[in-house]
């Protein structure tokens, strides 16, 4: 054995977040490039150096369309791909299933029958017009995580509860949102955008609304890495190790979706992304969730960054949903990966 | 050795229902430390509900469980895990850790801070996976390793729990023989240095070599308990197990030749 196994991973762990951040900040910085002002790489980072040096005052153009649009958006993309992949493996982990997303639990088609009612009945909220999709989002994705929760707890509270009840609330939700598109016309074209997911209207009045609960609540999920690797024993093997299984499991389940939920209300629904990443990490880096999760988070943020890239200058200068470039990017790997390793690879 | 008057484990009066289904009817035992009983009886008669009730993970609703002096529905589960290691049958399911993180495991119970584990739990750690000869394997996938190292691995972990009493639920199930030997005298080991060992397995005869004492389980209730040569009769096998069997005895040891299913 030799060297200390501890010692080893320690230093697996601080690799991947060097090399993690590196390809994140260059990624970060090329995205600062993009748009209908052309910029170099260079100008796009001496602008931005030079306006955190002075505290937010922008002196010339490059400097307001690097501060003002675009770096919001670079930081909120961060923020989603950290949070729905931090999501993601944390229910892989609980249901013990790689085929699980952090839209299990039904709160993605909560927030988008939120969006989909509030868009047909025309309800805006008069003192905040700006946050009213996001609001009606985030309590759409509240009132269909409740339902679950509700639903899964009177049936048993058993892990395959709460993936059933998250299934049917989601059935129920879509069904509605259906009705709401089909119905609404016109009226809801906006909430197609919404659906698909999009960093568009992204600005710095939101940026801290996704980024701190995104990344705090990450945080908070890190820390239980160590009940995480306990978890994967399976509940019985769990407890005997001394594990409080029932009340863990919610707590995690609780804290996911809500994670998900911040990131889903602001930027609509980015798909694939909490499937596809925890699988890239775990196969990068194995099922250790000390190494696992901040891999990751590094992983999440740095193909989120791409897809929103891509968004962006596929098609210029139209702009795609991201969520439809996390799918089309996500699709072939995923199916890669299922030929590949399919048969030996497991949570 | 045996009876030094320690009671490590005391049941008194236990019933489990699962649903309305009685598995385990009045069951009242002392285990003394140190001591290695062996669980028998047919498929169904309660082995393994048993084993489960004593690691807390099954809560009996009538009955009291004492685990060294302290009553288990009292304590929480990280308590329990401090005193008790269990050993399944096999891994529930397949996963990507590998041999020694699975080991690692066994330490949860312990660490106070967050993430990594001490120096101390590391020696540990090492330690085991020298006794159980998996040292080799220990940056191999679980999923990767033969079911003779797995079941070596499931030991460790246990006994990386450092545990005052080991619950092991068919110790012998996918071994081969001399496996099989090397884990039970293994698990002997154990209990000379004063780790109380419950097995339960459906190989009355290795049981009947090891134990130093006997409980024979039938639809969960005690039908005898004893030292193996005094329990292990031909009587004991026909009303039990339904079947004709001799029982024979050469010195301390006693064998059973199964002969045919009653009818």
């Amino acid at each position: 054995m030799g060297e200390s196994i501890v010692r080893q991973k320690i230093l697996r762990l601080v690799m991947v977040t060097v090399i993690g951040l590196s390809t994140l900040f260059i990624l970060f910085i090329l995205s600062l490039t993009l748009g209908p002002v052309e910029m170099s790489f260079s100008e796009a980072l001496t602008s931005l150096i030079n306006v955190l040096k002075n505290g937010g005052r922008v002196s010339n153009i490059n400097e307001l369309i690097v501060y003002h649009i675009r770096l919001p958006r670079a930081i909120c993309v961060i923020g989603v791909g950290i949070g729905l992949s931090i999501a993601g493996a944390v229910m892989q982990a609980i249901i013990r299933n790689p085929l699980v997303d952090p839209y299990i639990t039904g709160v993605s088609s909560g927030a988008a029958f939120g969006v989909c009612l509030a868009m047909f009945a025309g309800i805006t909220i008069v003192k905040i017009p700006f946050y009213t999709i996001p609001l009606v989002a985030f309590l759409g994705a509240l009132l269909a995580f409740l339902l679950t929760m509700f639903l899964a707890e009177a049936s048993g509270g058993m892990t395959l509860s709460y993936v059933l009840a998250g299934v049917i609330v989601g059935i129920a939700f879509s069904s509605f949102t259906t009705i709401f598109l089909v119905l609404g016309g016109e009226k809801l074209h906006g909430a197609l955008f919404w659906l698909f997911g999009s960093f568009a209207y992204v600005s710095w009045k939101v940026v801290w609304i996704i980024f701190v609960p995104s990344l705090s609540l990450s945080i908070i999920v890190l820390l239980y890495a160590r009940e995480l690797n306990v978890i994967l024993l399976g509940d019985e093997q769990a407890m005997q190790s001394g594990l409080d299984v029932h009340s863990f499991k919610r707590l995690m389940i609780i804290i996911t979706s809500l994670l998900t939920s911040v990131c889903v209300a602001f930027t609509g629904i980015i798909g694939f992304l909490g499937l596809v990443v925890p699988h890239i990490a775990r196969i990068l880096m194995g099922s250790d969730h000390r190494i696992l999760l901040p891999t990751v988070m590094l992983v999440g943020a740095n193909v989120l960054m791409i897809a929103d890239i891509l968004a962006r200058t596929v098609l210029k200068p139209v702009e795609l949903p991201v969520g439809a470039i996390t799918s089309l990017i996500g699709v072939p790997f995923f199916a890669y990966l299922l030929i590949k390793r399919g048969k030996e690879y497991v949570v | 050795m045996l009876y030094e008057g320690a009671v490590i484990i005391k049941i008194e009066d236990v019933t489990f229902y699962y649903e309305s289904v009685k598995v385990l009817d009045g069951i009242t035992i002392e285990v003394q430390r140190g001591e290695f009983l062996g669980l028998i009886g047919p498929n169904g008669s309660g082995k393994t509900t048993l084993l489960r009730c004593i690691s807390g993970v099954l809560k009996p609703r009538v009955g009291v469980i004492y685990v060294d002096g302290q009553r288990i529905d009292k304590l929480k589960l990280i308590e329990v895990a401090q005193i008790c290691a269990s050993v399944p049958t096999e891994l529930s399911s397949e996963f990507n850790l590998t041999v020694s993180d699975f080991v690692f495991l066994g330490r949860y119970p312990y660490v106070k801070g967050i993430w990594w584990e001490s120096k101390e739990d590391e020696q540990i750690v090492e330690e085991v996976l020298k006794t159980f000869r998996i040292h080799h394997l220990a940056d191999r996938k679980l999923s990767e390793i033969s079911s003779g190292e797995k079941q070596r691995a499931l030991l460790a972990k246990a006994v990386a729990q450092k545990p005052k009493v080991m619950l092991v639920d068919e110790p012998s199930a996918h071994l081969d023989l001399k496996y099989k030997l090397e884990v039970m005298e293994y698990l002997k080991e154990l209990s000379r240095r004063k780790i109380t060992i419950i097995a339960a397995s459906h190989d009355v005869n290795l049981l009947s070599k090891y134990c130093d004492r006997i409980i024979i389980l039938n639809s969960g209730k005690i039908v005898s308990f004893g030292r193996p040569e005094e329990v292990i009769t031909e009587e004991l096998i026909r009303k039990v197990y339904g079947v004709e069997a001799t029982v024979m005895r050469n010195g301390n040891e006693t064998f059973v030749v199964p002969k045919r299913p009653l009818r």
